[in-house]
């Protein structure tokens, strides 16, 4: 059982860290940051829980803030630019980021250790929930409140306003332009919003495995974070988690069997899923088809 | 002193590589607007392949590995071109852009199986060479980075302004709907472009790997990420850009390693790339501002 808690855990995580490029994604840009958010969040309200005794849920809100604001710092000179210079510079503000994470070092003496970052070696001993008794059910069930959450407001964005504002730029830059959408605002917060939500899941990451080093930060988080939407589909939410349950549960957990083999089966299946399905998975055909299938149904009794 | 001018002499010299892969992203940018992410990848690939042609044909010189990861450089970006971008549909950037990651994903993994993840070794050129001037010494395998560097560059140059198909690469980057209705066929430009681009990349994955002494897929992230800073830098689409950019990176790089350790070098550069965007985000050579 606690295998599948593990598990339902790091699917949750997971999502978020989609979600946070969905969100990004539906304004048309890419962003290969997100490890960079998720980093900062983790280190963050790793360092406000250990070092200074905070309360993990506004430990959790001060790490979506930071990496918002990491977010809207790294968008606003590049998305003023072209779109695509949006995915280099993310790309080298992640590298950097991850990079100043294996410099940096903060430790102070509590008790009879030393706690926090260091350098290469990474921050132990995040170990709030153990110290403060939570088991690994009341752990997922914590996690999952936040995906839900997070889904339920990304939902609730693609029936307002802003979300059609969002895919607005995203289908048409220049018509979007043309009907007086301001286009940096837009893109800038979206990306902002992204950010938060990496942050918020790099908190529940680093409290999750209490212990976190540079190296999960890389490029290759980034990209998962990227392809979960883009392979999922971009018409609603519900793709982003298809893709991470298949990506995870499946693939990661699944075909453990395959050993080695499985690493190549990540990148063929990029490139497969995007021959077949440019648009993702679950594409805007596939949901009016769900609509068709069931609609008829109920109709016919 | 000497040092440090010995540091940005060997950085400007090594960063000759970062122009080729700068040019090699920013050509495939400029024709059709679309970043290869798994060109750097495809480099390195190419200079393996190369390695393995020659044991397989016992041709262990080093010139031979160069020439036949030249030729699989080339074979590589037309596998690429016509995976990525062949069998996608071209209006759709996210898909084409997420196929090159997976494609890089892909390479990388590939090389790392067949290596079983050990770095290989990798013929060095010109080994015992050293070439001293007053106080400062160059290595002679430096020297002929630089030289393949320049070479590969005025070839580029020449094959692009004075052939005929450089033209028709210049027209379909300029305006693809008017260079189709002049009779150019676009798809086969945008090959032709992956197929160049790629026969540059075996080149500088081959260099690359013999200047460093050994070949591992540790190399391929970083020289992603500095090939793409160097696009930027240089201007996107800009060729004599990326290659200016290249020796910049390539020297300022090696400057704060200098003062700042080998550790720090590398988050200075990105500040550099940010420095840039913001106050100069055309590039280095910016004729104002280009189309989206």
């Amino acid at each position: 059982m606690e295998f599948y808690y593990g598990l339902a855990q790091t699917i949750g995580i997971h999502t978020l860290l989609g979600l946070s490029a969905y969100i990004i994604l539906l304004t048309g840009q890419m962003s290969m940051a997100q490890a960079a958010f998720y980093a900062i969040g983790a280190y963050a309200s790793g360092m406000l829980t250990v070092l200074w005794g905070w309360h993990i849920v506004p430990a959790m809100f001060a790490g979506a803030g930071l990496g918002a604001a990491a977010a809207a710092a790294v968008g606003f000179p590049a998305l003023r630019v072209k779109g695509l210079m949006l995915v280099i510079a993310t790309l080298a503000f992640g590298e950097g980021v991850r990079l100043f994470f294996f410099n940096f070092d903060y430790q102070i003496q509590k008790g009879n250790v030393k706690v926090g970052p260091l350098g290469g070696e990474g921050f132990r001993q995040i170990r709030y929930f153990p110290e403060n008794g939570w088991t690994s059910d009341q752990v997922m069930l914590f996690v999952w409140l936040f995906v839900i959450l997070i889904m339920a407001l990304l939902w609730w964005f693609d029936r307002s306003r802003y979300g059609s504002v969002l895919r607005a730029v995203g289908d048409d830059e220049l018509a979007a332009q043309s009907v007086g959408i301001n286009l940096t605002a837009v893109k800038v917060s979206a990306m902002t919003i992204g950010g938060a939500i990496a942050g918020l899941a790099g908190s529940l990451y680093a409290h999750y495995t209490t212990h976190i080093e540079h190296l999960a930060f890389g490029v290759l988080q980034s990209i998962f974070a990227l392809a979960y939407p883009i392979i999922g589909g971009l018409a609603s939410v519900f793709g982003t988690l298809a893709a991470v349950v298949f990506v995870q549960g499946i693939l990661v957990e699944g075909l453990r069997f395959l050993g080695d083999w499985r690493n190549l089966l990540f990148g063929a299946l990029i490139i497969v899923a995007m021959v077949v399905r440019p648009s993702g998975f679950l594409d805007a055909q596939m949901f009016r088809n769900f609509r068709r299938w069931f609609g008829a149904g109920r109709s016919d009794a | 002193m000497f040092d440090f001018l010995q540091a940005v002499l060997d950085g400007i010299l090594f960063g000759t590589t970062y122009s080729l892969i700068g040019i090699g992203f920013t050509l495939v940018f400029g024709v059709m607007h679309k970043i290869n992410m798994a060109y750097a990848a495809a480099s390195i690939g190419a200079a393996y392949l190369g390695l393995v042609t020659a044991s397989v044909f016992k041709a262990s010189s080093a010139w031979a590995v160069f020439g036949y990861s030249f030729v699989s450089g080339g074979v590589l970006g037309y596998f690429v071109y016509l995976i990525c971008f062949h069998l996608i549909p071209l209006k759709n950037e996210n898909a084409t852009l997420m196929s090159t990651v997976g494609m890089l994903l892909l390479t990388d993994e590939l090389i790392s199986h067949a290596t079983t993840g050990a770095p290989q070794n990798y013929p060095a050129t010109l080994e015992d060479v050293m070439v001293r001037a007053g106080g400062l010494s160059v290595r002679g395998d430096l020297i002929l980075v630089f030289c393949v560097s320049v070479a590969c560059t005025a070839a580029l140059l020449l094959l692009l302004y004075r052939t005929r198909l450089g033209l028709a690469t210049r027209a379909v980057a300029q305006q693809p709907i008017a260079a189709q209705l002049c009779g150019i066929r676009v798809a086969q430009v945008n090959a032709l472009t992956f197929v160049i681009t790629g026969l540059l990349g075996g080149i500088a994955g081959a260099l690359i790997c013999s200047a460093v002494g050994s070949l591992s897929i540790l190399l391929t992230g970083p020289l992603t990420v500095k090939g793409l800073i160097v696009t930027v830098i240089g201007g996107l689409g800009s060729v004599p850009g990326a290659i200016v950019a290249g020796l910049l990176v390539g020297g300022l790089e090696n400057a704060f390693q200098h003062f700042r350790g080998v550790t720090e070098r590398d988050m200075y550069v990105m500040l550099l790339l940010f420095a840039f965007l913001i106050f100069r985000p055309g590039g280095i050579f910016a004729k104002g501002r280009g189309r989206d």
